[in-house]
């Protein structure tokens, strides 16, 4: 992102004390905030301003956040972030499934805010620049010559294995979704057979981490999916 | 067994049936050998009838008439003895082919021989009847007995009803329906008919009156009759039952009534029985939803309450003396209001949890999980609190998958983690391992603390049970509960150690379920 353009974000929330915060805390870090209180204002503020990211809640009065996620999808491809509480687990994976890129669950603290702002930010910023060398810590992906790293030393992978972690690098710093994973690597028909994606995840973490039970890049999501680390988000 | 049981049942029922018809025809053959016991007789004699006294002839008519009587019983050996005397009279006494007597001596002795048949025939008909009295006793006695043992295994009104149906049409072969009333006091019929002699076609009303009366009932419609019994016991009514007599014989019969009320008793207070048993487990129910509440009452106002005060109270004083403090003073303010909102925001999910779970049975979403990535994902959710003690992780490589709800075994391996984390001094030692042991996997957490008092391995998985040391710590004490609940779910169990060199050990047992096939993935890509 540029000095001079600064991000602008639309905030979709029904609760006016969270949309002040929210509101307060972007602004000082120097991104430019419009607000919508439900989500039919959202979806005509998306298509008047064209934001470059939306922050979704997903208890919104009017239209439910999954529907609301769906529309934003076939208006754009534009980042979007979910919040939601601790009772909607299931709405969240489905607001995932349904195109969103990451969520946060509620109460969040403004650092893991910034994180998954700077992620999706930066996934933009990627699609835009068709990378070729991904690094995060010690781990290097060359996406061009397909091969894989660990400090220098390259590691042999399996064909379904660079796959799972090409769309993991694709969406480095967020998280991807068991379906979205099984759909990508196996097909359709194989969204439900999660002991694929348990084995193969395996011997990736086998491979790529020392120590495979607390994982430093491949990080596990329990009942979501998978999130690759992405270094810069540690910094932020 | 049961199975068994209703076989001899029936079979005792085809051979009373045989009983009876055979009954009906012997009484036929009875009175024909009655009819034919004195002429065989006569042929007997005529030949003999110079060498033999009349006294000797008449005692073969007594013989005749006592084989009948034994055999055929009263009615036959009386037709016998009354067709004995003429045929004497006509045939052997003077004068002969003539019906009158004119010897004293033959008419004294035909009268006695009367006597005697009829005395003799009346003796041993009372014994048959004795003998049979007995034996339909011992019958009914076993039929209670029978019905009184399949009772005692009922566990509720359903169960009560199939056996009840069943040993009516059983012992009385009659059709018989058992209504019980809904919550709102009105009869219903049973949702499902389960047998093949359940009585339909009861008047509801009727039975309701029943119930409302306190009174047996009777219908009679131009076919059969369907009476309706109150099932009462103790006064209070439990239900009524329908019940329609086979044709041809009636319930309120003398001889069967008591044996009936008997078996109308003995259903009345297995209902109450049960209805008991109901009554003191809801009581339970309650008084033990009640102490939930009223622990969790006083566990958040306390809990809740002093993060709010701290928080209220740094809110108050940045706000209306802002300009008394000193910037490091502020932040100090500010660093109170995270920490305890931090606080709040764990103890409040954490309750939220446990709510939940108790509300209702814990519905698991069972998939194919690694316990590699659920030790991961729980670590690092705990990151920030771990700070940097030392973790050791143990998983051999090759574990299974688990069929198991990933959250929720998550949050058992995040609350033993935490557990872990509050009551050794910061800086100690966690172990996580596992151990796959036949059918089974064993995951064990242990700290190298002060472990668990001796005596108390059991009750810190009870509800709101906390350790005397934890009282300044933020818990509930609702963690290990809800532990052991959402392990016992999976079929597993939970119980704790302290392990020699080592502090509580808790160990985790899950089932190993067979795990599905990979069908040759790695070649169907390329």
């Amino acid at each position: 992102m540029t000095d001079e353009v600064k991000p602008l974000i639309l905030v979709i929330e029904d609760d006016p004390q969270t949309r002040r915060l929210l509101k307060t805390n972007l602004c000082n870090r120097g991104w430019r905030v419009i607000e919508a209180e439900n989500g039919k204002n959202g979806l005509s503020l998306v298509k008047s301003d064209s934001p470059d990211l939306v922050i979704l809640d997903l208890g919104l009065p009017d239209i439910d956040g999954i529907s609301v996620t769906k529309r934003l999808r076939q208006l754009s491809d534009l980042p979007v972030l979910v919040l939601s509480a601790r009772s909607q687990e299931q709405n969240k994976i489905m607001a995932l499934d349904a195109g969103a890129d990451d969520y946060l669950t509620k109460p969040f603290s403004t650092g893991e805010l910034h994180a998954r702002l700077q992620a999706l930010l930066r996934r933009v910023m990627r699609t835009m620049n068709n990378m070729e060398i991904f690094q995060t810590g010690e781990l290097t992906v060359e996406l061009a010559r397909r091969k894989v790293f660990i400090a220098g030393n390259e590691v042999h992978i399996t064909p379904i294995e660079y796959r799972l972690l090409s769309i993991l690098v694709r969406h480095a710093g967020l998280v991807v979704t068991h379906r979205q994973l099984l759909k990508e690597v196996w097909g359709g028909e194989h969204i439900h057979d999660q002991h694929y994606l348990r084995v193969y995840m395996g011997q990736l973490r086998h491979k790529l981490e020392i120590n495979p039970a607390r994982p430093r890049y491949l990080r596990t999501e329990v009942g979501v999916g998978y999130r690759l680390v992405d270094d810069g988000d540690e910094e932020s | 067994m049961r199975k068994n049981e209703s076989g001899n049942e029936q079979d005792h029922q085809i051979s009373e049936m045989r009983l009876n018809r055979r009954r009906c025809s012997s009484r036929l053959q009875g009175y024909a050998w009655g009819i034919a016991a004195p002429f065989i007789c006569t042929l007997m004699d005529w030949p003999l009838r110079h060498v033999l006294g009349p006294a000797s002839i008449l005692m073969t008519y007594l013989l005749g008439v006592f084989l009948v009587a034994s055999r055929y019983g009263r009615g036959a050996s009386i037709i016998a003895s009354l067709l004995s005397a003429p045929v004497f009279a006509f045939y052997f006494a003077h004068p002969i082919f003539s019906f009158a007597i004119n010897d004293l001596e033959n008419i004294i002795g035909l009268g006695v021989m009367i006597v005697v048949a009829n005395v003799t025939s009346d003796f041993l008909e009372r014994v048959h009847l004795q003998a049979e009295i007995s034996k339909q006793r011992e019958n009914r006695a076993n039929a209670l007995y029978r019905l009184s043992q399949a009772l005692s295994d009922a566990h509720n009104q359903q169960s009560v009803a199939t056996i009840a149906v069943s040993h009516i049409y059983d012992d009385f072969g009659a059709l018989s329906v058992l209504l019980f009333p809904d919550p709102e006091f009105h009869l219903q019929y049973p949702s499902d008919m389960p047998l093949g002699h359940s009585l339909r076609g009861v008047d509801l009303k009727i039975a309701q009156q029943t119930y409302q009366q306190h009174t047996a009932k009777q219908t009679s419609e131009s076919t059969s009759s369907i009476a309706y019994y109150s099932l009462e016991h103790s006064q209070i009514i439990q239900g009524v039952l329908a019940i329609k007599s086979p044709a041809g014989s009636d319930l309120t019969n003398p001889k069967l009534v008591t044996f009936f009320d008997t078996f109308l008793n003995l259903i009345s207070q297995t209902l109450e029985r049960l209805s008991l048993t109901e009554q003191a487990n809801n009581a339970n129910l309650q008084a033990e939803t009640e102490s939930l509440r009223n622990a969790l009452l006083s566990a958040i106002s306390h809990d809740l309450r002093t993060p709010l005060t701290r928080i209220i109270g740094a809110g108050t004083a940045l706000v209306e003396n802002n300009e008394d403090f000193s910037a490091e003073e502020k932040l100090d303010f500010n660093r109170v209001i995270l920490d305890e909102a931090q606080r709040m925001s764990e103890l409040t999910s954490k309750m939220l949890d446990m709510a939940r779970l108790t509300a209702g049975e814990i519905i698991l979403h069972q998939e194919w999980n690694a316990l590699e990535e659920i030790v991961g994902s729980a670590l690092n959710r705990l990151e920030k609190n771990l700070g940097t003690r030392p973790i050791r992780t143990l998983l051999p490589d090759h574990l299974p998958l688990l069929w198991i709800d990933a959250v929720l075994v998550e949050q058992v391996l995040t609350n033993l983690i935490e557990n872990a984390i509050k009551y050794t001094p910061a800086g100690g030692p966690i172990d996580i391992s596992a151990e796959l042991l036949a059918g089974k996997l064993a995951i064990t957490v242990s700290d190298y603390g002060r472990g668990i008092p001796q005596g108390m391995e059991e009750k810190v998985f009870d509800k709101f049970y906390r350790l005397e040391s934890e009282s300044h710590q933020g818990g509930v004490g609702l963690g290990l509960t809800l532990c052991r609940a959402i392990i016992e779910a999976h079929g597993g169990t939970i119980h704790t150690t302290n392990q020699y060199g080592k502090g509580a050990s808790f160990i985790i047992n899950l089932p190993i379920h067979e795990p599905p096939e990979l069908n040759c993935l790695e070649g169907m890509t390329e």
